[in-house]
């Protein structure tokens, strides 16, 4: 396999800064050793908006925020760049029209035969496009898991029910007497059933969570019968001293149901007695 | 009808209440004085109190609210509040302010077929 030969010195230069200035995703530029820029390209051009001959000799931190620029971040990066030989960064950057985007930039060291540092290398690349897709995923997800959380079903003209599983912490209570409440006004209902049948254990703090989402849809106009209530939560309740006197409770869903329909007046009866 | 301003409607024998979205102290204050009035000058059986535009309650009112319900309670009424917002009554559960035991209801409609249940039919 033959070898390339190599080329002039002038040659190579040449073709360094066409690599330079046709990289599209990367941004490449040099600082001085106090951070003025000294060498600037078509991509930089690209990304920042700024020609040459308007950015060189001027310091980098024109690309920074302001604020950032008054929490010292600059003169920062530079310092531990100086001290590393690398640093590394993500955050936002300034073009020249004063818009931002979400960059990852890496500031080296350049340094000579004898170690005196002549300058830094910056190579920056916009993210804001990884950034915003990034965003639209956590987003979903938050939201899947909040629907999943806590689900709330309408099972009847004017009842909701919210079968909750997993324990409950503050968090995911105030989820749930959010959406609780909402749906009770959205959906007009007159009677929620919260069923607890799933949730493993239930403390002081737990009760107190239900006993106020209870006084909240109160506040509404509904009522809330608590169903799934088995013998060791019954047991739990008791023993911790929680009174739940005024809230429905019974033991089964079925009989929550049973009587959420008897609060709307409503009666299930078997078909035939219809004739 | 302008944001901070109270307006009381008479329905047959039953007054409905609408407050505004952002009562200030003075139109609480009147809350009390035009509703009782009322239910003298009107004989009324029942006030509905619609709170569903309020966006913001504080413990004067709700205390006002109470206290009024009190007060219908003892000139032979019934109080009702209704169309309380989720989020008033998240806040309302929350930092513990006491609107007693007063009666609920979800709409003005679900409040006018309990009050006319129990004033019985109307001539």
């Amino acid at each position: 396999m033959a070898m390339a030969q190599p080329r002039g010195t002038e040659n190579e230069a040449e073709l360094l800064q066409l690599l330079v200035d046709n990289m599209s995703d990367y941004a490449i530029i040099m600082l001085d050793p106090q951070g003025n820029v000294i060498s600037w390209s078509a991509a930089a051009e690209r990304l920042k908006g700024w020609k040459a001959e308007e950015i060189i000799g001027q310091s980098f931190s024109r690309f920074y925020p302001p604020e950032d620029v008054a929490a010292g971040k600059t003169e920062n990066e530079l310092r531990v760049a100086a001290k590393e030989g690398r640093l590394e960064d993500e955050g936002w950057r300034m073009r020249k029209d004063g818009s931002r985007f979400w960059a990852n930039v890496v500031i080296t060291r350049l340094r000579d035969g004898s170690g005196n540092i002549r300058g830094f290398g910056k190579v920056t690349r916009d993210l804001t496009e990884r950034r915003a897709a990034e965003e639209k995923i956590r987003r979903q997800t938050q939201e899947i898991l909040e629907m999943a959380a806590v689900p709330v079903v309408q099972v009847w003209e004017g009842i909701v029910l919210v079968p909750l599983i997993g324990t409950l912490d503050s968090q995911r209570t105030q989820q749930l007497m959010e959406r609780v409440l909402n749906r009770v006004t959205e959906t007009n209902s007159p009677v929620a059933l919260l069923d607890i049948t799933g949730v493993p254990s239930i403390d002081t703090q737990t009760a107190q969570h239900l006993i106020e989402t209870t006084a909240a849809v109160r506040l509404l106009g509904a009522e809330v019968i608590l169903t799934g209530i088995r013998p060791a939560i019954a047991q739990t309740l008791v023993h911790l001293g929680i009174d739940l006197s005024n809230i429905t409770t019974r033991a089964s869903l079925g009989a929550g149901l049973r009587r959420a329909l008897e609060m709307l007046k409503l009666q299930v009866v078997p078909a035939s007695a219809g004739n | 009808m302008d944001a901070r301003s109270l307006s009381v409607v008479k329905i047959r024998e039953i007054l409905i209440v609408t407050l505004p979205s952002d009562p200030d102290d003075s139109t609480v204050a009147a809350l009390q004085e035009k509703v009782l009035m009322s239910m003298e000058r009107h004989q009324a059986k029942g006030v509905v109190l619609d709170l569903s535009a309020v966006e913001t309650l504080d413990s004067f009112f709700a205390r006002t609210v109470a206290e009024t319900a009190q007060m219908i309670g003892i000139m032979g009424g019934r109080t009702i509040v209704v169309g309380m917002r989720p989020a008033v009554a998240i806040t309302t559960t929350q930092i513990g302010l006491a609107l007693g035991s007063i009666e609920t209801a979800l709409t003005v409609d679900r409040a006018l077929d309990r009050v006319m249940q129990l004033s019985g039919p109307f001539q």
